[in-house]
């Protein structure tokens, strides 16, 4: 009787857990470089059920199999597939098409990220919006003259045509194996990147999130109806109990 | 945590506000759109990710985009457009210096270049009382015409530049002072660096692609849409959750 109560529960708690989620996504709709966050669900434990002891045929207990005990939250994936392409004509918008990273490096270390918003700072470094550097082949910080910047699809950077070094790009067979997502969209590298990086840049566009808002405005309903249908059996059971406490063992 | 509906509601809260911010950017750039020399400005959106909590998104800030406008030709001797990356100099009222690409100047009583705010121009010469007319040459070299003839040599404008000059701050009437983000005015001659030549009979269009704000427009508006149904459906789960109870 409980049990069905608290199953029943769980269903509420991983719904409002993905409603929130998906706010997220759709909060992020305008963010370049933004992967969406994909929520899953896992079965919650198992508990053997039995007779009670003590039934009128039988004596002992006897098992009749297993009962599921609700729903869990499963792990969050970011789905890495490639956002829509918008070009923006500004030199330092920079466009990752396919597979492949930025290399940064935070005040908490080096990070990974797809959102190619880079300015040249007051000292003439290439950073991101948020003041981080973006580190070269080397893992050094970019330092650009004054000039016309050009970058090659190869990520090479020229200065008013004069060689200016090559932009730092990883990437991963696996991201969602070998990347952590971190505040700002940023990730933390758990491996090191494969050598042979073929990654292609774009000059003067952005990558846009990849969240559909199609998809994302389908998952709202789907995740509205099962929290009702969550909180409907709640009430069931609730009546039930109810049930049970007033009318069960009344005589006449 | 994450199981909160009052976390979501505020997310969605949060956006709604944020789009509402890009909103009055694209406002005042399309209101912009026939400004001399206006550069268009851009929301930056960044993502807001704690240790465990997805808190939405935020306005991180706004991006000048410094991409040249197009040049037009003009009646006026006092018409100067820059083609390259350069400010004119202009001193402000608080004495300070601003930076501007508008070079739509007059003549003031005192024989004053000034702005159409009336912020004095800074350079190195005077023009002569019986002033006919004024002639800029691309380096910047200033001759005149008065009733005793031409003259030349009356000194020269020189243009400012920046390392970056998305990070200037804007001070309204189209003027920028410089900040810590632009770094300090690198001043030369017009054709030095990247300050690019001078243009007389010549002033530089407002920069604003119309096509692309109003697409910018659509998005936004339809963005602050979703996060409104997010928000009213999270507040119908809340009021699920509060009368579940029947009775």
């Amino acid at each position: 009787m409980i049990k069905g109560f608290y199953s029943a529960v769980t269903g509420m708690l991983v719904n409002a857990n993905r409603q929130q989620l998906l706010s997220h996504n759709i909060a992020n709709l305008q963010t370049p470089g933004f992967k969406q966050l994909l929520g899953t669900m896992e079965d919650f434990m198992h508990t053997p059920v039995t007779f009670p002891a003590g039934n009128i045929t039988r004596s002992g207990i006897h098992p009749v199999g297993t009962l599921g005990l609700g729903v869990m939250s499963g792990p969050e994936v970011v789905d890495f597939t490639q956002g829509g392409m918008q070009t923006t004509g500004n030199p330092f918008d920079l466009a990752i098409q396919g597979e492949g990273f930025f290399h940064v490096r935070t005040p908490d270390g080096d990070r990974y990220t797809r959102d190619g918003r880079f300015l040249r700072d007051a000292e003439g470094s290439l950073v991101t919006i948020d003041g981080h550097a973006v580190l070269d082949d080397n893992g050094q910080p970019i330092q650009l003259e004054d000039g016309i910047a050009g970058i090659s699809t190869d990520g090479t950077i020229t200065v008013d045509g004069n060689d200016a070094g090559r932009l730092g790009l990883a990437a991963y067979e696996n991201p969602r194996a070998a990347l952590v997502r971190s505040e700002g969209n940023l990730y933390t590298a758990l491996q090191d990147p494969q050598a042979d990086a073929t990654v292609q840049v774009a000059q003067g566009a952005l990558e846009m999130s990849n969240s559909n808002p199609t998809q994302l405005m389908a998952q709202l309903v789907e995740v509205a109806r099962a929290y009702e249908a969550a909180q409907q059996m709640v009430q069931n059971q609730d009546e039930l109990l109810g049930k049970t406490i007033s009318m069960l063992g009344r005589i006449g | 945590m994450g199981y909160s509906l009052l976390h979501a509601l505020h997310i969605s809260r949060q956006d709604m506000m944020n789009r509402l911010l890009d909103l009055d950017v694209v406002s005042n750039n399309l209101a912009n759109v026939n400004t001399t020399a206006y550069k268009t400005s851009r929301s930056n959106f960044q993502e807001l990710l704690s240790l465990q909590n997805r808190d939405g998104d935020m306005l991180k800030n706004t991006q000048v985009i410094t991409r040249q406008g197009a040049i037009t030709t003009s009646e006026r001797s006092l018409d100067w457009a820059i083609e390259g990356e350069g400010f004119f100099q202009v001193e402000l009222p608080d004495g300070t210096t601003g930076y501007t690409r508008d070079g739509q100047f007059q003549l003031d009583a005192e024989r004053t270049l000034v702005t159409a705010s009336g912020y004095r121009l800074i350079w190195d010469g005077e023009i002569p009382e019986d002033v006919i007319d004024v002639a800029l040459l691309p380096d910047g070299t200033l001759q005149v015409l008065t009733t005793a003839g031409l003259q030349r040599d009356l000194g020269a404008i020189e243009l400012a530049t920046f390392a970056n000059p998305s990070g200037l701050e804007a001070r309204g009437t189209n003027t920028f002072v410089e900040s810590d983000s632009s770094g300090a005015a690198q001043v030369g001659a017009p054709g030095s660096g990247s300050a690019g030549l001078v243009k007389a009979h010549a002033y530089e269009q407002s920069n604003v692609n119309i096509a692309e704000e109003m697409t910018g427009m659509i998005s936004l508006q339809r963005a602050f849409q979703m996060s409104v149904r997010a928000f009213q459906q999270s507040d119908t789960m809340i009021g699920q959750a509060i009368h579940m109870r029947k009775g």
